[in-house]
């Protein structure tokens, strides 16, 4: 017998919360063969179960393997459920671009804060590491994102986040962005004094943040 | 202000033995920033023993602190090992790419020879001049990278980290062979007649979990404190970022002293570990000394100084990490001419008339 929505999305929450990657790929199929709705499973299922997962993060009880392994599990289970989603339920996710700042290639805490924002529903355009400054700007316009992630672990290229923020201002456009930045030297002082939006010192606070700069949007 | 009237080995032995000193241990931990000092280029401490060691005997006199530690960067061993490192003109180096990226070319990997791979001659060399030069007066130390972050630069540590749930005895292979480099290059520097810190950084509760700490951390640490108490040294062990969760074990491990980062509150160091290691730190590199004003530094030694000055076990006034390249001299000053103000006996009356 067909089991239940509710037992199918508690084991893809579970799967992603308890690093069981084969659990979250069995019961996406699962979700699939019994014809329950893609965008259901994802939202109600796998993301509860990252989001837990971020919480446990946030109180020291996850850290960096847990958080990066329950994601395995994750992008796992939307692999299998992402192809059935159906068109009237793509709705329009907030652009975000991400990046480590040139100069530096430590980028285990950029993936995380994109992991959670993805999660969150933002609709993530990852740089990668060590970007050159322009290119934040250049693909921000391009994709018309409205978020801006900014990270480094280094203190010598904690002045680029400011040099990109100049950008934004020089060309005119910057108050079509919100700037996050984040990472080891970072503090809400730094942020304050270059003029970026927000801070973030993990995470789970960086998804906090981002929802707190689109309140009004995401409240529309 | 009050002069120095000892040597930094006078000051340390006295401290050890209870006796007066002219004002607690300071160690400012100065890295590449001695090029500064100098006047050269940092990607010109490549191969150059000779040079490295005229930047940190430079900005030893300069500053006046109280240990002489070679470190270029946390990628000497890796390196030395297969990893490709970035060397930018006149910055830090980083790391381009991991020495392997499957655990299935672990046999690819061998460990250092220091008298022949890598950068490792040219920080022997240093840490020979000056141990010949300064080393009647001051401590000379060498920077051993410990087998956890070296493991890191191995493999990446996207894919170490994973390892540790999905592949443990992985974790372990890369941890040995790291452990026998940092063992080769620790033996060299003691031949030399130094001493040497471990440094551990991706051992950090920011990143790994206490209980893998315990696991994959923890006994290649005390292997290492081993060999340095075999060989009669005291061993100085820094972690950077969250390291509460695991101070009792880092002074199980071995460490007689911990150098403990900015995020973390000495007062709860002294009470959790204090009496049974030394501390030192933990004034902020990036926020006070980088970009804080001299007012900035002396306000954040005093309160350092409050908090761990009765530390049982002794305390040493630090900055919470490596200084970044770029920190004025003037903030460095500040922090020791804090410390040499505040003088000894360090009494909190003292410390109140200068808040």
């Amino acid at each position: 017998m067909a089991r239940s929505r509710e037992e199918i999305l508690k084991d893809l929450a579970e799967g992603v919360l308890n690093m069981d990657e084969d659990l979250a790929v069995a019961v996406a199929r699962e979700a699939i063969d019994i014809g329950l709705d893609a965008f259901d499973a994802i939202t109600n299922g796998l993301v509860v179960g990252m989001n837990r997962a971020g919480e446990l993060y946030d109180q020291e009880e996850y850290f960096v393997p847990e958080l990066l392994i329950c994601s395995d599990a994750l992008y796992a289970g939307l692999e299998v459920l992402k192809p059935h989603i159906k068109k009237d339920n793509a709705r329009s996710r907030i652009g975000c671009v991400i990046g480590v700042v040139e100069g530096d290639t430590h980028d285990i805490g950029k993936n995380l804060v994109k992991i959670m924002l993805d999660v969150a529903g933002f609709e993530i355009y990852d740089l990668g590491r060590n970007v050159p400054l322009a290119d934040f700007v250049r693909k921000a316009q391009e994709v018309g994102a409205r978020l801006i992630c900014l990270s480094t672990l280094m203190t010598t290229t904690m002045d680029s986040m400011a040099a990109i923020i100049r950008m934004l201002e020089q060309e005119g456009i910057r108050d079509q962005f919100k700037v996050l930045i984040g990472g080891g030297p970072i503090s809400q002082a730094f942020a304050d004094r270059i003029g970026a939006d927000g801070y973030a010192d993990n995470a789970a606070s960086a998804v906090r943040v981002a929802n707190q700069l689109f309140a009004d949007v995401k409240a529309a | 202000m009050n002069k120095d009237q000892m040597t930094p080995m006078e000051r340390f032995s006295a401290y050890d033995k209870g006796e007066p000193l002219d004002r607690l241990p300071c160690v400012p931990v100065v890295g590449n920033g001695a090029a500064r000092v100098l006047g050269c280029k940092i990607s010109e401490f490549r191969d150059n023993g000779p040079l490295i060691a005229e930047a940190h005997l430079a900005a030893y006199r300069r500053f006046g602190y109280d240990t002489v530690r070679i470190f270029t960067d946390l990628y000497v061993l890796a390196e030395a090992m297969g990893a490709n490192v970035c060397y930018p003109p006149d910055e830090t180096a980083h790391l381009e790419n991991s020495a392997i990226d499957d655990i299935a070319h672990i046999g690819r990997l061998q460990p250092v020879d220091p008298r022949r791979d890598g950068n490792l001659p040219a920080l022997l060399q240093a840490l020979e001049i000056a141990h010949e030069r300064v080393g009647h007066e001051v401590p000379v130390a060498g920077a051993v990278v410990c087998p956890l972050t070296t493991a890191s630069f191995l493999i990446g540590t996207d894919n170490l980290v994973r390892m540790m749930h999905r592949n443990p005895e992985g974790v372990h292979s890369l941890c040995e062979i790291a452990l026998a480099s940092a063992l080769n290059y620790a033996r060299a520097v003691l031949d030399i007649g130094c001493t040497f810190g471990l440094t551990e950084p991706v051992s950090s509760s920011t990143i790994i979990s206490p209980a893998h700490f315990e696991k994959f951390s923890y006994p290649y640490l005390k292997r290492l404190c081993d060999f340095m108490h075999e060989h009669s040294k005291p061993v100085t062990l820094h972690i950077c970022g969250k390291t509460e969760r695991i101070w009792p074990l880092m002074a199980d491990a071995g460490a007689d002293c911990i150098s403990i980062d900015e995020m973390e509150d000495l007062r709860k160091t002294k009470e959790s570990v204090g009496h049974r290691v030394r501390v030192m730190g933990n004034v902020a590199t990036a926020e006070t000394l980088l970009q804080g004003s001299p007012a900035d530094v002396r306000a954040e030694t005093l309160d350092c100084i409050r908090k761990a000055h009765d530390n049982p076990r002794g305390f040493i006034v630090a900055s919470g990490c490596s200084l970044p390249t770029e920190v004025p001299f003037a903030n460095i000053d500040a922090m020791l001419d804090t410390v040499r103000e505040v003088g000894w006996p360090v009494t909190v009356a003292k410390l109140d008339s200068m808040t």
